[in-house]
Order: structure tokens, then C-alpha cells, then sequence
């Protein structure tokens, strides 16, 4: 019996030596960490004072509550305008090969590359976008400097450059979906709209949760690209979870974003879990 | 068969942790050819070296991308001629903890450029960075303002790197001409300006919001203001006593932001530090509270001509008696406590303060404040802001450190809370209250006793 379970453990030890050695065991230690005043070499024991002080922190409570509209905004409005571009992409259309690497492309350029290009795009003065819009009229808008439009404009940005991820899941959700359902459907006098709205939709909950899963966590955990275009300013208008903890370890307080990094694990796991939950409830359809 | 299953299992197993390790290991491996490579791109003068091959000594320099290093690069070129020590210059984007990180894991490079202030208590300067005290030649020439900024706990780390520089405002002579406005005394007169240019249709402030950190030169720089009424603030603000909030001096430099709202360019909060620098030598702007630092950069974009257009005086108080410029010190040059060749750092620190190195600096990058080193004077071809108007709070001495030089405390989201403030999302006094909150988190991280 024993010497059968030799043989795939044998595969196994690699990658459990990778995954101990490089994640478990960060992990865990930085759980100890995130109880001290830490400069790298020496560790003074704090308790949870530092916990005390980041929930505490002004700064903190707007960054949750931005991440959490960042989350849901970029996570919702993927899963909306990914499916109808994926519905477009999959119906007998030309160009259609063509159009779908025009919007899996964005997704091929680094989040940093993106918000560099898109902070020079969005220039109150110097903007191509402000310079067109000048054109109908419309006045000088400071998209990332105004503290109203700033966070919008980067979870626009933000979708812009996840919605390909989104296409080409619900691409294949609504590929894998059976003709014959359509053929019937049709000659019983459906219309397309109800066909896609009582067999397309239904039908492509796998790949709807994985988007949703995906770009949720995705939006929680985001970072580069807000840090490319505002560095969370004007003021801490779009300052989120990840790049408030990214100043802090940045001044040199390691055992504080220590403590921020743990509460962001949970948060993501608080929230990402009860959601997967949610989102498979009544079972998926295969 | 099964056990030549098990055969194969073990040998793949051992394939793939081997090939696991490899891959660690060829990154360190890769690392050197890399550093190498820059090191090619500051050998270029290799030619001119006078010294045979064997007697040169190399040491390496870390700085930070945005820093301005025309002088530094030429003291260099000079060390290489003259004492035969090559400096191998290697240049990081600009992040604060690089220096902590490399010197924990024991990789800091030989000489450390570095911010004065501050930053140097977070980087845990006993452990790593040389002590000077000992060394008569280099602390004579010291100025005692700029050791103060250098020094913790009575050890004297660093010497300045370059001139030191003032926070002030900056402005364009040639629009005070036209308008024939004066230099304010007080912040009043100031905002007065600023109404009468604006209803000239000129921009009266440039706000370069864009990059946060210039936001912040506002309220640092009123800290002479500060200073004069309550002499007393920083110690015991040091202390975790005196607060921003609490202390009404203190609360101005805050409410300053307020006051100047409606001044700015229209695009202030995306206007970045370049645009900045653009706008002011244009006349785009009248003022820019900024550090004088700018003046190098408009003169390497524009020429003397232009410098020279720009005037500086220092940040109003409300008291035209009370007038007086806060200083920011240079950067520092710290050596590393654990280099091996610390004989070679140390000869290198000692040239670097030399009059002949000094004029080398001068010549390839011209002062925007005064030198820190005794007996050395600034040059007659420097920028008329500085050789007459920065130059003039000198000699009556009505100058002050600004409290980051003074103290080790500083927030770090100062600049942010500044932004903020400063793009009327807050008050004055909420900003106050902020950096105060600030100031505990950094205390505490630094290990102060600080009470609630």
C-alpha cells in the first residue's frame, strides 16, 4: 500500500517545496511581523497596536471604501460590456476575428504602460481626449485632477484595459453552448433579444462567475495602474487599500503595512469567498 | 516495472528542484554583466586617465534618478585624475526604501547619496553609514546647521552634496515690472498681488500639483514664520507635544493653502514639476513657491537670460518685521560603515569638500543657495535670485533650517495631505489635524515615546 503512494508523491514534493518556501511560509511569517515595529533587521513587539493604528488611520477608511467602489464598478461594468461585446463577437459578423483581437489587445500592454499613456491622454490642456471634446464645445474637464472625476476616470481606464480578459472567457462560455438550442428556439419564434437574454445568458453562468471572480479580486487588489496615474492624489480621492499600504512600507513603516497587508488578505478572502458562494447557488449549468 | 516507475519518479523529482534552484541562481548569476553594463556608460573618459590601470580604485555610488548630478559627475571625472579612485555611479528610480533594503541584506553600495534630515533616522545610520566625528578635516568645513541635519545622537554622518536651496516664492520680474507691483513683506500684500494680477488677466500661481511633493513647499517653507513666533515648536514637537492644530502659528502655514485658492492655473492639479519649470520661464505664472532648486533646471532648459528674469523672496508672515527665508539642506553623501574599500570612500569624502573639487562642481552646476562648507563662497557668476536675493537673508541672517533638518519626525503623507488641501477638498485646520495624526503614525514607527 505504502510503496503504491511513493510514486505521485514523488511529483508532488516540488511543487509543495515551491509553494512552503515561497508563499506558506511568507505567509506566516509575515503574520509575525505585522505584530512589530520592524526596520528589516530589528523587530521591537507591539501587539496589535499596529492594527489599532491603520484601522484608526483617516487615510484608511476612505481607501476601503474606494476600493470597494473600485471593485465593484470595474467588476460590473467588465461583466456588462464584456458579455454584449462577446454576444456581438460570436454572431455572424466579418470582421469578426479582426475585432477580437482589437479588444483582447489592451490586455497584452503593461497596467504602468497603460497608465502613463492614458495620464498624458487625460491632460486638462494638453489631452487628445480634451482636445477632441473641444471640438463639440465642451469645456476643459480635469479628469484625474478634479476630486469628482479622478477615481472615475481610473476604473474607466481600468476597464478599458480588463474588458478582453472578460470577452474571451464569455467568448468560450457562449461557444460552448449547444446550437440545438438555438435552432429550437428559433422555430418556436424567439426573437434574438430573448435569445440571448432566456438561453445566451443562462447558459454562460460558468464563465460569468469566473469573470466576476476574477475582476472582483482583481479590482480589490488593484494597484499599478492607479499608482501610474494619480499615485492616489489629488489628496487621497483615489487612494485604495494597495497603494495605501504601499506608502507606508515605501516611508520605511514595515511592520504597519505589515498589518495592512494581513487585514487586505482577509478582506479579499471575506469578500471573495461568500461571493463564490453567492454566485453558484443554484448549481451551474453544464 | 514498478520500480523503475519509481526510479523515474525520484529522478524527475530531482530534475525539477534542481532545475528550481537553477533558476534562483541564474539570476544572481546574471546580475554583475548588468552592472557592468553602467558601468561602460561612466567609463567613458577612461582615456584621460593619468594614472596607470592597476593603481585605480573603484568604488561605487548609488543616487537617485531625480536627483540633478552635473556637479557630482564632474568631482568624479576629478577623483579619477587626482586621486585615482574611479567612482562607479549607479542610478535607481527614485524610492526611499532602496537604501534600507540593500543595507539589510548587507549590499550597499560604498558611497550612499541620500537626503539630509528626516529620511536619515529611518535608515538606521548607526548601523550603516560611516561616522565623521573623528575625522578634524571634514568637520572643521562644516557648516553647523547642515551638521545638524546630518547628525543623530551626537554622530555626524554625511557631507553636502551640493549647495543648499531655500523654499520660497519664486517670481517673474519682468510681470512685477509691468504691473509695478512690489515685493510683499507680509501675506497680505501678497494676496493682494496675486488679486491684481489676476484681475489683469494673468495667472498669479502656479500650482505644479501633478507631482504631490511640490505641494508641500507652501507649508514647509512658512516654517521660518512658524519659528519666529514659537521658537520652541519643534522641540517640543519632537517630543510629541506641540501640535499643528493646537498651535495657531502652526495652523496658518496650513491656511495659507486657503487663501491662495483661486490663484492657480487652471490645470494645477496635473501640471507636473516640468510644466512647472516651463511655465515660470515662459511667464505663464507670476509665482511659484518652490524650492530654488528650479532655477538650475530652467537654466539647463533656457539659459542664463531666462534665470535671470526670475526674483525670490521668502514666504510672507503676517508681520512685515518678521521676514525670513527657510533653508532646505542639500543632499548628503554618506559612506557605507561596512565597505571594503572604506579608506578609498573616506580619501573620496575628504576631495570631495576641496576647493578644486568645489569648482569643478560650480563650474558644471551652479549653486542654488549657499554652499555648506566654510570659506566657500558662491561664485559671482551665479543666479541673480540667489547671489542677490536668497544671498540678501544670509547676510542678515534672517534664515532657518526647515523643521525637517530640525527634527526626525516627519508624516509621510505630508505631501498628500498638502494636495489636498491645497485642491479644496479640506480646510486648513483639517489638514492641520491630518499631519498631526501623521506625525504620531511616524513617530511611533520610529520607535519615539508618543503620547495620545
Amino acid at each position: 500500500m505504502n510503496k503504491k503512494k511513493i510514486y505521485p508523491l514523488a511529483f508532488v514534493w516540488p511543487a509543495v517545496i515551491i509553494f512552503v518556501v515561497l508563499f506558506a511560509v511568507p505567509t506566516v511569517i509575515s503574520f509575525y511581523f505585522s505584530f512589530t515595529i520592524w526596520d528589516l533587521k530589528n523587530t521591537v513587539w507591539c501587539g496589535f497596536d499596529n492594527y489599532v493604528m491603520f484601522v484608526k488611520d483617516a487615510a484608511l477608511s476612505a481607501s476601503v471604501l474606494n476600493t470597494v467602489i473600485y471593485a465593484i464598478f470595474t467588476c460590473g461594468l467588465k461583466v456588462a460590456l464584456g458579455f454584449l461585446i462577446a454576444v456581438f463577437l460570436t454572431s455572424n459578423i466579418r470582421t469578426k476575428s479582426f475585432i477580437r483581437s482589437v479588444v483582447f489587445f489592451p490586455t497584452l500592454i503593461s497596467s504602468v504602460a497603460v497608465g502613463i499613456m492614458f495620464k498624458a491622454i487625460l491632460h486638462p490642456t494638453k489631452g487628445i481626449l480634451n482636445t477632441f471634446l473641444s471640438l463639440f464645445g465642451i469645456g476643459n474637464i480635469d479628469w484625474l485632477g478634479n476630486v469628482k472625476l479622478a477615481l472615475g476616470s481610473v476604473i474607466a481606464v481600468d476597464v478599458w484595459k480588463g474588458l478582453g480578459i472578460a470577452v474571451v472567457i464569455f467568448i468560450a462560455g457562449i461557444q460552448s453552448i449547444d446550437r440545438s438550442y438555438y435552432e429550437s428556439a428559433q422555430i418556436d419564434g424567439a426573437s434574438a433579444f430573448s435569445q440571448v437574454r432566456y438561453i445566451t445568458l443562462p447558459l454562460c453562468k460558468a464563465a460569468r462567475n469566473s469573470v466576476v471572480t476574477l475582476a472582483f479580486i482583481e479590482g480589490i487588489r488593484s494597484f499599478e495602474l492607479i499608482w501610474a496615474m494619480t499615485k492616489g492624489g489629488p489628496g487621497f480621492t483615489t487612494d485604495v487599500l494597495a497603494s495605501t499600504i504601499y506608502k507606508q512600507y515605501a516611508s520605511g513603516y514595515y511592520g504597519l503595512s505589515t498589518a495592512g497587508n494581513v487585514l487586505m488578505l482577509l478582506m479579499v478572502v471575506c469578500l471573495a469567498f461568500p461571493l463564490q458562494k453567492l454566485l453558484n447557488r443554484g448549481g451551474v449549468y453544464e | 516495472m514498478k520500480k523503475r516507475r519509481k526510479l523515474l519518479g525520484a529522478l524527475l523529482c530531482t530534475v525539477l528542484s534542481v532545475s528550481m534552484l537553477a533558476g534562483c541562481g541564474s539570476t544572481e548569476a546574471g546580475d554583475p554583466p548588468a552592472g557592468e553594463e553602467s558601468d561602460s556608460n561612466t567609463n567613458s573618459d577612461q582615456e584621460q586617465v593619468q594614472k596607470p590601470e592597476e593603481d585605480i580604485r573603484t568604488i561605487s555610488l548609488l543616487a537617485y534618478s531625480d536627483m540633478e548630478l552635473p556637479g557630482l559627475e564632474a568631482v568624479c571625472e576629478l577623483a579619477e585624475e587626482k586621486l585615482g579612485i574611479h567612482v562607479d555611479i549607479e542610478i535607481v528610480s527614485a524610492n526611499d526604501e532602496i537604501v534600507q533594503v540593500r543595507a539589510a541584506a548587507g549590499e550597499l553600495n560604498d558611497v550612499v547619496l541620500m537626503n539630509s534630515g528626516a529620511v536619515l533616522s529611518t535608515v538606521h545610520p548607526e548601523e550603516y553609514f560611516m561616522p565623521l566625528n573623528d575625522e578634524a578635516e571634514i568637520m572643521e568645513k562644516l557648516d553647523e546647521n547642515y551638521i545638524q541635519s546630518v547628525t543623530l545622537d551626537g554622530v555626524t554622518y554625511g557631507i553636502p552634496q551640493a549647495s543648499s536651496q531655500a523654499g520660497c516664492v519664486l517670481y517673474n520680474k519682468e510681470i512685477y515690472e509691468k504691473y509695478q507691483l512690489e515685493v510683499p513683506k507680509t501675506w497680505d500684500e501678497f494676496v493682494n498681488n496675486c488679486k491684481v494680477l489676476e484681475e489683469n488677466g494673468e495667472t498669479p500661481l502656479i500650482g505644479a500639483f501633478g507631482d504631490a511633493w511640490t505641494s508641500q513647499v507652501l507649508m514647509l517653507g512658512d516654517f521660518y514664520n512658524l519659528n519666529a513666533a514659537d521658537p520652541n515648536f519643534v522641540e517640543n514637537y519632537s517630543a510629541g507635544k506641540a501640535k499643528y492644530a493646537e498651535n495657531d502659528s502652526a495652523l496658518k502655514s496650513f491656511a495659507k493653502y486657503e487663501d491662495v485658492l483661486d490663484f492657480y492655473n487652471e490645470d494645477y492639479l496635473s501640471t507636473t514639476y516640468d510644466d512647472g519649470c516651463q511655465k515660470l520661464a515662459d511667464g505663464e505664472g507670476a509665482h511659484w513657491i518652490m524650492l530654488t532648486q528650479v532655477l538650475g533646471n530652467i537654466y539647463s532648459l533656457y539659459g542664463e537670460e531666462v534665470t535671470n528674469k526670475i526674483g525670490a523672496f521668502a514666504i510672507p508672515s503676517d508681520d512685515a518685521n518678521v521676514n525670513g527665508l527657510t533653508v532646505w539642506m542639500p543632499n548628503s553623501v554618506y559612506g557605507n560603515k561596512q565597505s571594503e574599500n572604506a579608506d578609498a570612500v573616506l580619501e573620496f569624502m575628504k576631495f570631495y569638500l576641496s576647493d578644486e573639487a568645489l569648482n569643478a562642481f560650480t563650474a558644471a552646476q551652479p549653486p542654488v543657495g549657499p554652499y555648506c562648507v566654510k570659506g566657500y563662497e558662491i561664485p559671482d557668476d551665479a543666479y541673480e535670485a540667489v547671489r542677490v536675493d536668497m544671498q540678501s537673508y544670509f547676510d542678515q541672517g534672517t534664515i532657518c533650517s526647515a523643521m525637517e533638518f530640525m527634527t526626525s519626525v516627519k508624516g509621510n503623507n505630508a505631501e498628500k495631505i498638502c494636495q489636498e488641501v491645497a485642491s479644496g477638498l479640506t480646510t486648513g485646520a483639517e489638514a492641520a489635524e491630518k499631519y498631526d495624526e501623521d506625525s504620531y503614525k511616524c513617530a511611533i514607527q520610529l520607535g519615539l515615546d508618543w503620547e495620545r
